[in-house]
């Protein structure tokens, strides 16, 4: 009987995929850009682009992403001038407030990982790079950027798949992703036990997945690397 | 060595001396705690409403002391499986399908179901039999709270409609005010104490008539328990029928509505 459920459930909530990769991949992508802005204005060297870059970063990583998700879906309707910009509807739709939500809070995250790619970079590639007359940006992009992109991939595969688990707060704002579909069925079958663990193995299973990308990514970027 | 022994059997006097005498212990009762005008706690954090007055009057009826477990709606008949509490007295409908799981005792409270939404709309959501038009709710944005009845008998009905699905009552008002979805289903009673004679007056109503299907809600709210618990369950059958009969469910109805919500008839079955 037990099995049964599992397989009746199992199908059901792999319908639920499309939107839990929805949700990974567009919010992985403007999270990444929102990283890059972030790491630009804190390297930027001028107060006024980092400072707030810090804060952003603060109050991200300071509170848990389930009350960002609650501040913006429930929280920003309360005013009517939001009810009334521009921006509403992307936030009266549950889809848009989870990929904002997400972006805003993986953007925090990836900058801080970016920004360790940055800083190890030897200074005196750099000065080697200035001695031949190239010139700030120049030495960002030709110097900088290759080598801290290979030594930020590894945390930056970790925030990915941290990012997959993330999506499943997104059934707290009504949208039917794989976890949203998987307490429905609880709620049908009263099986948390088998329903919620095959619910598991299923993440386990796309984390494998992702975590075998990233490393196929790392040896293509490592190649000249590898001894 | 001795006086060791005697604090021992002082604890086991002690222990056998406190529990309630008609069935030695106490039962765990599981239910919402946000539910109001149901199950909720005042301002003073005491739980209030019509189920707890009923499961006090159970209580006193059958002689054992209720202790009060909150539990989300969702998980309410795991946690009740897994031994979290005893009895679920949450407002929850006797159903079909909750019955292969758990028990229920007769019923203490009328089961129906209701649409609320902004005022002034013309859906022609129903015709003049108070039969819903399944066609003219295609594209509309409905709320319903997840594991609900009122879930149940969307889908079934209304294949069309898109159902969004909440944890809580109050986020489901709230995206209602917030224009995410064009109505909601709930239950009326409360719609009209928490929402429409409030907040929403003037704004929102009933765009509905009262649904009253037993096939999806059953023939009323019970006490949920697990099975195996026969003799249990018909003292506390019996003991609703009794408050019944004394007009105690009357009572509690009439702190909170203008009128009573169970039927008399509820007396006779056995």
């Amino acid at each position: 009987m037990s099995a049964q459920i599992i397989i009746d459930a199992l199908p059901r909530m792999l319908g639920g995929m499309v939107l839990t990769f929805q949700l990974l991949l567009l919010s992985l992508a403007a999270g990444t850009v929102i990283a890059l802005l972030l790491l630009l204005m804190r390297i930027s060297g001028r107060w006024w682009l980092s400072w707030p870059a810090q804060v952003y970063f603060y109050v991200f990583r300071g509170t848990p992403i389930l009350v960002q998700i609650f501040i913006i879906y429930y929280g920003l309707p309360q005013f009517d001038w939001i009810r009334d910009s521009v921006f509403w509807p992307i936030l009266r739709d549950p889809f848009g407030c989870a990929i904002v939500a997400l972006s805003l809070n993986v953007g925090a995250y990836v900058s801080e990982i970016f920004r360790g790619g940055v800083l190890s970079v030897e200074r005196g590639l750099l000065e080697a790079g200035a001695a031949l007359g190239m010139s700030a940006p120049q030495r960002f992009v030709h110097i900088t950027a290759p080598l801290a992109i290979r030594i930020a991939l590894p945390a930056y595969g970790n925030e990915v798949i941290s990012l997959l688990k993330s999506t499943a707060l997104a059934s707290t704002i009504t949208l039917a992703d794989m976890t949203g579909i998987a307490r429905t069925i609880v709620a049908e079958t009263f099986a948390p036990y088998q329903v919620f663990l095959s619910l598991a193995i299923v993440y386990v299973t796309l984390t494998w997945f992702i975590q075998r990308s990233i490393r196929y990514i790392e040896n293509v970027l490592g190649r000249y690397t590898v001894r | 060595m001795k006086s060791w022994k005697a604090t021992l059997a002082g604890l086991v006097v002690a222990a056998s001396l406190g529990a309630a005498p008609a069935f030695a212990e106490t039962l765990r009762v599981g239910m919402e705690c946000t539910y109001a005008p149901f199950n909720y706690r005042t301002p003073d954090g005491e739980l209030a409403g019509y189920d707890v007055d009923v499961a006090k009057g159970i209580s006193e009826i059958i002689g054992v002391d209720f202790e009060y477990v909150c539990q989300e709606w969702d998980g309410m008949i795991p946690a009740l499986l897994a031994n979290k509490f005893d009895l679920i007295i949450a407002s929850m409908s006797i159903t079909e399908k909750r019955m292969e799981q758990i028990d229920f005792s007769s019923p203490y409270r009328v089961s129906i179901g209701r649409l609320v939404g902004p005022v002034g709309k013309d859906w022609n959501l129903f015709d003049d039999n108070g039969e819903p038009i399944a066609e003219n709710f295609s594209g509309l944005r409905v709320g319903v709270e997840r594991a609900s009845t009122y879930f149940e008998w969307f889908s079934a009905k209304m294949p069309d409609a898109e159902l969004a699905l909440y944890d809580s009552n109050e986020a489901m008002y709230l995206d209602l005010k917030n224009g995410r979805v064009d109505m909601i289903m709930t239950n009326p009673m409360k719609a009209h104490l928490s929402f429409l004679s409030g907040d929403g007056a003037g704004k929102y109503e009933f765009v509905s008539p009262a649904v009253d299907e037993p096939e999806f809600f059953g023939p009323g709210v019970g006490v949920g328990l697990r099975k195996g618990n026969e003799e249990l369950r018909d003292n506390i059958s019996a003991a609703i029928r009794q408050l019944i009969r004394d007009g105690k469910l009357e009572e509690y109805a009439l702190k909170i509505f203008p009128f009573p919500i169970h039927s008399e008839a509820w007396a006779e079955i056995e």
